[in-house]
């Protein structure tokens, strides 16, 4: 048993790729972030939908005051505008230091420890320098459940 | 100092003082919990929709609330608390938040000076002298709203009263969840309890022959005892490491280090030089000293960290007190120290720690608070406190 079954293929963002094109894939294979590959192809960070969104929409301190939020923000005026123009920025500022990564023939425990270890719920799959894709908690849990007979897929 | 032979390792730890760092260490553990309950934000919220979201009123409101937790909490913890609520309403007011923060900086310095809780040097000063929590509520906080109303009217002629916002902004502000501030109704109860029975402990302190930091251990003690009453075991563990991480280790093994450094200057008979070259040169005038002490601290402290300079000063002062009389008659020079040290952190931005943390939560939103503009109109501004602190010490120790 290993973590071939689970694995998901994704592109990697290179310097000059675009945040659509990351918002796109991520959504695509329902992923929370890829790699990051300099100009050789190698992995040198990550870029996730979560640090996007925190680092081009969320003050330091709404983070702090999140409770007292009312229904009315000026952050949320032409939000239309802003919103296209943060997917038109290249993603290089949102890069993020490299993240876990694992062979595709680790044991599924592995993943698991790793990702906890890492407060993380998903991990890179890298075969002898080469990125094969991500995989998540979501992969492992669904793992689990195919031996159960009576699983249902909703 | 021990490695230089200067000390050996009993009389470096004898220059420990405990008690300073007892009463900080159990302070920061009792406002580590209660922060949590979100009760510091529900006011400061609460305070600027009193106002009704007039920019000029949140201002107002907002320093004094600063004032009024500085004096009960330490000047750092209090504008972590008080900045992220003033930029999100800025913001929300589409107004710079430089004047709020200014004043805020200058509340936090001024309400810390009111108790002997509410900036370091006061607690160091308390502790070395043996001055109790009354003690600087009587000397001390009599003057501090005087130096307020200064402060204040002089941010309002300066831009005060050019503040505006519209009522789009301010309904936007109105419509701010102030009681969802408070995350824990059990732990704020508690909270408010330990945090009123360490501050009734404070004021009769003497008469129950406790010192500060006891009182303040205990309620650290006691609240960690009662934040857990409910919990199970590993939520327990889990709750006692995160207070315990919330403590500043680096605040307290600085407290040590500077500790054992000015015992060893002390011991190598620096500061008794250096106290005989100030009666020299004052006169062996307790007047003179008095004021030399106070525009002395309030400049160096605008300059460099308030700390180290206090602590140097402290053995300084109590080795004149034989030239002056004894200990009694040297009392001015320690109330001078304390307004010197805590006023003079507004003559920068490095003046105090509480300063900087301002300036990077603003930089950090987008508003570079700038060092030169800051000190252009912040140093004479502390000055002018410095010579109501003056007159305040002249008319009531010295005249």
């Amino acid at each position: 048993m290993n973590l071939e079954s689970i694995l998901i293929p994704t592109r990697v963002a290179i310097p000059g790729t675009m945040v659509s094109v990351v918002f796109s894939e991520c959504i695509r294979a329902n992923i929370p972030g890829i790699p990051f590959c300099d100009a050789e192809g190698r992995i040198t960070g990550r870029i996730t939908l979560k640090n996007i969104l925190k680092t081009s929409c969320l003050p330091e301190y709404m983070v702090e005051l999140a409770n007292v939020l009312g229904n009315q923000l000026s952050c949320m005026e032409d939000v239309e505008a802003k919103a296209k123009q943060l997917m038109h920025n290249p993603v290089d500022p949102y890069v993020q230091g490299p993240h876990v990564s694992l062979a595709s023939e680790s044991l599924p425990v592995k993943a698991l420890a790793l990702m906890e270890q890492n407060d993380t719920s998903y991990s890179f799959v890298v075969d002898a320098d080469r990125y094969r894709g991500v995989i998540t908690i979501q992969g492992l849990a669904r793992m689990l459940a195919s031996f159960d007979d009576t699983h249902v897929d909703l | 100092m021990i490695m230089l032979g200067v000390l050996n390792q009993e009389a470096a730890i004898s220059g420990i003082d405990f008690n300073t760092l007892g009463l900080l260490a159990g302070m920061m553990v009792v406002v580590a919990i209660t922060r949590r309950s979100g009760v510091f934000q529900y006011v400061a919220v609460w305070s600027a929709k009193k106002v009704q979201a007039r920019p000029w009123g949140i201002l107002l409101m907002l320093s004094v609330v600063t004032a009024l937790f500085s004096a009960l909490l330490d000047n750092v913890t209090t504008v972590l608390l008080i900045a992220p609520v003033t930029l999100l309403i800025c913001n929300e007011l589409k107004t710079s938040p430089y004047p709020f923060l200014f004043a805020e900086i200058f509340s936090s310095n001024i309400g810390g000076t009111a108790t002997l809780i509410g900036d370091p040097p006061n607690i160091m000063i308390g502790s070395a002298v043996g001055l109790s929590f009354n003690d600087f509520l009587l000397n001390l906080a009599p003057v501090t709203p005087l130096i307020m109303l200064v402060t204040l009217a002089i941010i309002y002629v300066v831009w005060g009263r050019h503040l505006q916002a519209s009522d789009e902004t301010r309904h936007r502000i109105m419509q701010f969840r102030e009681k969802e501030a408070i995350t824990d109704v059990r732990l704020l109860k508690q909270s408010l309890l330990v945090l009123a029975l360490v501050i009734t402990g404070f004021v009769l302190a003497e008469h129950l022959h406790l010192e500060p930091a006891t009182i303040a251990m205990f309620g650290a003690a006691l609240l960690l005892l009662l934040s857990n009453l409910k919990n199970k075991a590993e939520d327990e563990s889990e709750n006692v490491h995160k207070t315990f991480g919330d403590v500043e280790w680096i605040t307290i093994f600085f407290f040590i280090g500077l500790f054992i450094i000015v015992k060893g200057i002390e011991e190598a008979g620096v500061l008794r030089i250096l106290a005989d070259r100030v009666m020299g040169f004052t006169g062996g005038d307790i007047s003179v000293t008095a004021m030399a002490i106070l525009w002395v601290s309030a400049i160096a402290s605008a300059l460099v960290d308030n700390i180290p300079f206090v602590a140097t000063m402290i053995p300084l002062i109590k080795s004149m007190a034989p030239g002056f009389g004894g200990a009694e008659a040297i009392m001015p020079l320690w109330w001078s120290l304390a307004l010197g040290a805590c006023l003079g952190g507004n003559g920068s931005l490095v003046g105090a720690s509480a300063n900087l943390i301002v300036a990077g939560l603003a930089e950090r939103a987008g508003h570079r608070i700038n060092f030169l503009k800051f000190m252009t109109l912040a140093f004479p501004m502390m000055l002018l406190t410095i010579v109501i602190a003056s007159v305040y010490v002249y008319l009531r120790y010295l005249y």
